[in-house]
């Protein structure tokens, strides 16, 4: 279903975006480098902006039309905002600037309450504190409560990862995937940090000198050959999902099915917020799987995917090949490997990797 | 021995007069100075600049001028006078409500002056993320801007306070020098150093006006400090 489209064009000084797409329901990552525009266009969803010439809809209705002169000010969008560096209010407790949008909401219209809120984002204890006594994490998830209090139809993020260390990403990211999946609540995150991306979602729109280079999924892009030149410094990488089949205290249990049996993981961690079923992206790099051209007996390595090539892509002195194994995995070779393997589209191979390689982001 | 601490009953009435007129004048200033700060502070347009002049005269404007146009505007035969004089019988020039008007026209510039830069200190960012979670202009007014910018509101009306304390030239001109009525500290003082062996009383005032300037400036520095602090 979709939930917002736009249709936009806008200048400012010597930039001009000129964007239209129609976004779904879940989580979609907007990634580019800096300048490209991603903020701008968040600006205008939310109104913060007002474009120049376009349509602007949201679940059909009309935020901005420009032919009838309709615009929608911020106020009355219903489009939550985070902030890059949370704008928490400094005069207010932190009950104070999570419930600020409470009063301008009818009580039989307000979605989620307080305490939801402060439970799922794990806040409670920080409810009577002044926002200068909060840490970088603490704030930001005091930003996305507050945002959530207002009762938003979507949500917008603009680099919620930027201001926190890798271990607070890493707490983020799963109250992110939870508020999609459990509040049915759309949400366009923007980030230069691809990696970060892809662990909340393989849904992206590339951006480019306030133009779309591609909206769609990841190995879609990858397919495209679009994200490799983007990608070079990050560092591409394999998503893939695993489905949580069992939680313990002290551990939790993923597993993923595939033509040759199932590849199990057990993760020494306390798994909170998800359920049994629920899904999680597990990361693969594509230089920690190796190509065989036949199954291997006498090695070490249990996890081995048979797949076929679906594109060999040269990437200055990478060879990168796009396999699919049921699900897309891209690997990284060598050029002499792949002249003496003789890989070429449609062959026939097999993926092996270490499960230590299999890395969760949660 | 000459008394430098019983004041005479002339001398109390102008102390407390002062302390009147200074507080009503920085009372109603205030309302408008801090939305004219704030339209300062928040909006871009062309004629700005002579926006910015026009409000700032006051401040370079010879107070007797300033006086003088007020006696123009608002006197018996001014151009608004007549009009309140005739249809509502209100008197305006000469009496204790001109005394606060001079007071208020001449502060006015400082009171703007401290407002706008209260305001300009407080990131717009506010304000923008009030508007994203519901908020309209005013209400994000008075719920953000307003309560951030409390330390140079009060750091603006004890500036208009004090600059009232001292305010003469329009006063005298405007208001007169009415013993008991608009005889103000600063005009009590003047009288008593025209008139030869007044200097008793001309002291005592002294005395108290440095007193007064000196607490009100003070306090205008500490709470100046406070709000700096605040913006980290």
């Amino acid at each position: 279903m979709t939930a917002l489209s736009i249709d936009i064009k806008w200048s400012r000084d010597n930039f001009h975006l000129n964007m239209k797409t129609d976004f779904s329901d879940g989580i979609t990552g907007i990634f580019g480098h800096s300048g490209a525009g991603k903020s701008s266009l968040l600006q205008l969803i939310a109104g913060l902006e007002q474009l120049d010439s376009g349509q602007i809809t949201i679940d059909n209705a009309i935020l901005d039309n420009s032919n009838t002169n309709q615009f929608n000010p911020t106020h009355k969008r219903r489009i939550g905002y985070v902030f890059q560096e949370g704008r928490l209010f400094p005069h207010m407790t932190v009950r104070q600037n999570l419930l600020f949008a409470t009063k301008y909401i009818k009580k039989d219209k307000q979605q989620f309450n307080l305490n939801e809120v402060a439970n799922l984002l794990e806040i409670e204890s920080l409810l009577t504190k002044l926002p200068n006594q909060l840490s970088g994490g603490e704030k930001q998830r005091v930003a996305i409560g507050r945002s959530l209090l207002s009762s938003p139809r979507l949500l917008l993020m603009d680099e919620p990862f930027s201001a926190l260390d890798s271990s607070l990403r890493k707490q983020i990211i799963p109250y992110l995937i939870k508020i999609n999946q459990k509040l049915k609540l759309p949400i366009l995150v923007v980030s230069h940090d691809l990696p970060d991306l892809l662990n909340l979602s393989q849904q992206l729109l590339l951006v480019k000198d306030g133009k779309i280079l591609a909206h769609g999924n990841y190995f879609e892009l990858v397919e495209k050959d679009l994200l490799i030149d983007i990608m070079e410094k990050s560092g591409l990488n394999n998503m893939i999902p695993f489905k949580i089949t069992h939680i313990e205290t002290d551990y939790f249990k993923l597993s993923k099915q595939t033509k040759q049996g199932q590849i199990d993981l057990k993760k020494p961690k306390h798994l909170q917020y998800f359920e049994i079923g629920d899904e999680i992206n597990v990361s693969l790099r594509p230089e920690d799987i190796a190509i065989a051209l036949h199954r291997v007996e006498d090695v070490s390595i249990r996890n081995q995917l048979e797949g076929t090539i679906l594109q060999i892509i040269k990437q200055g002195n990478q060879t990168y090949c796009l396999v699919d194994v049921g699900f897309k995995l891209l690997v990284t070779i060598t050029e002499a490997s792949r002249q003496s393997l003789k890989l070429k589209q449609g062959a026939t191979i097999w993926c092996l990797f270490k499960s230590m390689a299999l890395r969760v982001n949660i | 021995m000459t008394n430098y601490i019983e004041f005479t009953s002339t001398e109390w009435d102008a102390i407390s007069l002062s302390l009147q007129v200074a507080f009503w004048s920085a009372l109603l200033c205030l309302p408008i100075a801090i939305f004219t700060g704030w339209f300062l502070a928040r909006r871009e347009f062309k004629a700005k600049f002579l926006l910015e002049g026009f409000i700032n005269l006051p401040l370079v404007l010879p107070p007797v001028a300033t006086g003088f146009i007020l006696l123009l505007l608002l006197g018996r035969n001014g151009l608004i006078g007549q009009f309140l004089n005739d249809l509502l019988g209100i008197k305006i020039a000469f009496s204790y409500y001109a005394a606060v008007i001079a007071s208020m026209i001449v502060a006015f510039p400082l009171t703007v002056r401290s407002m706008r830069l209260s305001i300009e200190m407080i990131d717009p960012a506010y304000e923008e993320a009030a508007k994203t979670l519901g908020a309209d202009r005013l209400q994000s007014f008075f719920r953000i801007t307003l309560p951030l910018a409390l330390p140079g509101i009060i750091s603006g009306f004890i500036l208009a306070f004090a600059r009232s304390l001292g305010e003469f030239g329009a006063t005298i001109i405007f208001a007169g020098n009415i013993a008991g009525e608009t005889q103000t500290l600063p005009l009590a003082l003047y009288s008593a150093i025209q008139v030869p062996g007044q200097e008793t009383t001309a002291f005592r005032l002294l005395i108290i006006a440095i007193l007064f300037s000196f607490v009100a400036m003070a306090g205008s520095e500490l709470l100046a400090k406070k709000l700096h602090h605040r913006k980290h």
